[in-house]
Parts: C-alpha cells; sequence; structure tokens
C-alpha cells in the first residue's frame, strides 16, 4: 500500500497538472452531509497586497467511504449525493507582517436516495485566520547566494465557528452543513519559490472545544462532548508560465494532502473507532492577470477509492471554480 | 492601518465568533420537542426482509424465544458502519434472545437493501435487513440515521433515541 501511495504521489508531482493559486494555502476540505460541512482552503494575502475578496463555487460529489477499518465501501444502489458550496472569502493587511481573513461559505445538500430526495441549504462553518508573515521568500529566478535559498513562512492561528447546521441541531443528516464544534488550530506554511518552480507545505494541529450535547441527530442523554484533535498536512509543486509578454501568469499544481482526527470523547471517555482519516491528491490551474488584481482557479481534490485511504469518512471528488481580486 | 479601523474588525470577529454560541444553547436548555418514547406501545409494522420475506413486530414478538426487538435506521454510512459493527460484536451474541433489526430506509427495493447489506458485509451477521422502501417506518418511529429503538417482549419501548453502545447494554440488560 505504502508504495501504491508513493507511485502515485509521484506520478501527481511529476504530472504537475494540478495548482494551488499562490494566495490560498492548500488544505483539505471538509466532507458535508453526513459529516459536517463548510471548511475549506485558507486566504492569505500575497506580499504588498492591502486585501483580497475570494468567491468560489464547489461541487463535492460522494462515491462511497471508508469504514472503521479503512475497507472502501460503496453508496447505497441508486444513491447520488452531493453538495454544492459558495464560499466568500476576504482578507484584510493589519500592518507589513500580519494579516486577517474570514471564509463563511452557504452549503446546499442534495441528496437522493432509491427511496427519496432530500434538498437543504444553510449557512456552513465560519473560519476565522490570523497570518503573521514569519520569513520572506525573495521568488528568485536564479540562486546566486543563500539568501535566495530561504523560503517564505506564514505561521498563525485560525479559529473555526459553528455558524452552520450541525448533528446536535436535531436535524435530519442531510440537514448538516457544519460541524457543531469550535475548533482552535495553529497552522503553518512553508513555501519556495525558484521560478518556474514553486514548493510549498502547510501543516495544521487543531483542538475542538468541549460543548454540551442533547441531540446528535435523535436524542441523546445529555452529556459533554469533544472531538478529537485535528492533524492536516499537504504538500504542494506548482509551475509557473507566463503568458506572452505582458506578464499574464499561468500556474500548474499538484499536490497531497492527509487529514487525521483523533477519537472523540464523551464526558472525557473515549469513544472507540469515532477518529477521522482522510488523504487525497489534488490540482488546480490558476491565471492571474498582468497586475495581479484578478485571479481565476480551478481545482480538483480526488480521494482514491480504495482500502487505506480513509477511515470513517467519505470518499469523495471536489470540483471547485474561484475568482479573487486583490486590492493593492 | 489605522487604529479605529482595528477595532472596528475586532469587533466585528468577536460578534462573529459569538454567533456560533447561540445554538449551544439549546444544549443547555433542551426544549420539550425533544423525542423519548420510553414507556410507550411501539407501533406495529410489517417490512420485508432482503430475503423477500414479511416481518411484522407483534408476530416476531409473539415468538416463544424472543425476549425483545432491536430497531436500528441505517443509511449505510461510515457511522451506521461503526454502529453496526459494535452491536454485531458486543450485543448480538450476548443477546440470543433479542433480534436485531437493521431499518433500511434509503432504500426504493428490497434488491437495493440486499445489495447494500451485501456490500457492507452484513450478511449473516445477525442483523435481519429490513427494507423500508417508503420511509414509513423511519417516519413512524420519528427517526433518523442512528435511531436505536429498543422494544421489549410487551412491545413497550424501552428506548428510542442515537445509538451509545453503553446505553444499549444497561437497557438490554434491564429487560424483564
Amino acid at each position: 500500500m505504502q508504495n501504491r501511495r508513493l507511485k502515485i504521489l509521484c506520478a501527481a508531482l511529476l504530472l504537475g497538472a494540478a495548482s494551488l493559486l499562490p494566495s490560498l494555502s492548500p488544505s483539505i476540505s471538509w466532507a458535508g452531509s453526513c459529516c459536517g460541512g463548510g471548511g475549506g482552503a485558507s486566504l492569505v494575502l500575497p506580499k504588498f497586497y492591502q486585501a483580497m475578496a475570494d468567491v468560489s463555487f464547489d461541487l463535492e460529489r460522494y462515491n462511497g467511504f471508508w469504514n472503521q477499518n479503512g475497507k472502501y465501501t460503496s453508496d447505497p444502489a441508486g444513491s447520488s449525493l452531493r453538495q454544492y458550496r459558495w464560499n466568500r472569502g476576504y482578507a484584510q493587511r493589519l500592518s507589513p507582517k500580519w494579516q486577517a481573513s474570514i471564509l463563511v461559505p452557504y452549503v446546499w445538500n442534495v441528496n437522493t436516495y432509491s427511496s427519496a430526495s432530500h434538498r437543504t441549504r444553510g449557512i456552513g462553518d465560519t473560519a476565522l485566520n490570523l497570518w503573521y508573515e514569519a520569513l520572506e521568500d525573495t521568488s528568485a529566478w536564479k540562486i546566486r547566494g543563500l539568501k535566495d535559498l530561504a523560503p517564505s513562512m506564514t505561521i498563525g492561528p485560525s479559529l473555526v465557528i459553528p455558524t452552520g447546521i450541525s448533528p446536535y441541531d436535531g436535524v435530519p443528516s442531510d440537514d448538516v452543513t457544519g460541524r457543531g464544534f469550535y475548533r482552535l488550530d495553529g497552522n503553518i506554511i512553508i513555501s519556495k519559490t525558484l521560478h518556474p518552480w514553486s514548493a510549498s507545505a502547510s501543516f495544521s494541529y487543531g483542538s475542538y472545544l468541549e460543548r454540551p450535547v442533547n441531540r446528535e441527530l435523535d436524542y441523546v442523554t445529555p452529556y459533554r462532548k469533544k472531538l478529537g484533535d485535528r492533524s492536516s498536512a499537504s504538500i504542494s509543486l506548482s509551475y509557473i508560465t507566463y503568458l506572452g509578454t505582458g506578464g499574464d501568469a499561468l500556474t500548474a499544481t499538484a499536490s497531497l494532502s492527509e487529514m487525521r482526527e483523533a477519537d472523540a470523547a464523551r464526558d472525557g471517555n473515549r469513544i472507540d473507532n469515532s477518529g477521522l482519516q482522510k488523504d487525497s491528491i489534488g490540482g488546480t490551474i490558476a491565471y492571474s492577470s498582468t497586475d495581479h488584481a484578478w485571479g481565476v482557479r480551478a481545482s480538483w481534490s480526488h480521494a482514491i477509492k480504495q482500502d487505506g485511504w480513509g477511515k470513517n469518512f467519505p470518499a469523495t471528488d471536489i470540483y471547485s471554480i474561484g475568482v479573487n481580486y486583490g486590492f493593492r | 492601518m489605522g487604529s479605529v479601523n482595528l477595532r472596528w474588525m475586532a469587533l466585528l470577529l468577536i460578534s462573529i465568533a459569538l454567533t456560533g454560541c447561540g445554538r449551544m444553547m439549546e444544549d443547555l436548555k433542551p426544549s420539550n420537542s425533544d423525542k423519548h418514547h420510553s414507556g410507550q406501545i411501539a407501533p406495529d409494522f410489517t417490512l420485508p426482509d432482503t430475503n423477500g420475506a414479511s416481518v411484522s413486530l407483534l408476530s416476531v414478538l409473539s415468538g416463544t424465544t424472543v425476549n425483545g426487538v432491536v430497531l436500528y435506521f441505517t443509511m449505510w454510512c461510515p457511522t451506521c458502519d461503526v454502529h453496526m459493527s459494535s452491536m454485531r460484536s458486543s450485543h448480538i451474541p450476548i443477546y440470543p434472545t433479542i433480534r436485531f433489526f437493521a431499518v433500511d430506509y434509503v432504500s426504493g427495493t428490497v434488491a437495493d437493501a440486499g445489495h447494500s447489506e451485501l456490500s457492507n458485509g452484513y450478511a449473516g451477521s445477525g442483523f435481519t435487513v429490513l427494507a423500508d422502501t417508503t420511509q414509513s417506518v423511519l417516519n413512524l418511529y420519528h427517526a433518523t440515521m442512528g435511531t436505536t429503538v429498543v422494544i421489549d417482549k410487551t412491545g413497550m419501548i424501552r428506548m428510542n433515541e442515537d445509538y451509545k453502545d453503553d446505553r444499549l447494554t444497561a437497557v438490554l440488560t434491564g429487560l424483564p
């Protein structure tokens, strides 16, 4: 299995067929419907930008799941499960090295089973980010000295706010648009550009806040629940091509992402087999205008529908298109 | 960036951060609409199992070797699999006089339900899978994904709530 993963990773990187816009940190997208929705990439301002508005539209298509043993299992026959998300983001520079951003998704669940169909919608979980640019990348075209090898490093906390509809709101599973918990993350993004190549790695570790629960889709005897700590990592490799002599740029990136969530706890006691895992590959083609004010991107995140690529989690493909505008 | 702008931004962010609290207050003060049917007589129903046989709740309970029934409502999802797997290993072998039914409310045909039972690895598991093709039993019991109903020999509901391993054990152990 490890060799197979390595081969797929290498193939994905070598193909260079995917990308993430430099202003978006790679991160796992969160499956919706049965397991909560909402989360997307984090908005990070490029250097010299004062603010940026970002709008994207996601289609997440469910195609089976991995059970608690990591075995891939098909969805029920005749079912079609989809989640659409309209993500609105805004980033604001607070000082030369500090910036903040907010991302608010609006979610539509469109689930069809052979027995019935459900269409529901609502706001998803909101994400607030604070970033500090600890190291700056000179984005060199040629290595002339040690400083040209220095990567950029951006660090900061983020807070996920449970503004979505969660299983704890006493709704059917098809109505769920969020996880229902506050989560505080620590994030780090390291990237290095040596034109025309760029590589980045991002890591996050987050902890949910414990909360009281008296519903979990259905009634439960009230208790205090805490989801397990969540870690995610992503690496990506990009190739930048400049179009003509005007400076318009096209960036293609391949990425590999991993997400792990430890077992949840009920009144302080571990709930067996409640942890999650999802690994995925992905990519984006991104275009930015000469003055880099406008950016347009299309991305795809793909779950490998084989045993061992996830645990306790839906296998999904996420197709996304987005546009951003930067204010200098 | 002026300090006035920063103050406004801080206020805005704090306001947004607190919006998530509203939903949690419901859990601190449970509303009266919470379903809790323990002590009521279970409504009868008849559904086909994945072999095509007709299964009636009352006829199952009238069996001489049956001391109760567990209904588990499944949509064949990761969470459902965790619950069913737990019952298969922790409850079905220990309570031989209890009949365990998985009520599949997402399959529109008996054949689809049989396919899901097979692909999820529950053929011959100790569960009898019932095909609730019109979601009539789902609505009858006001159930949703993961709802677990325990009905005793007399037809009385002893539990009707989301699956919890230890809660199910306690209820089954307490059956007369």
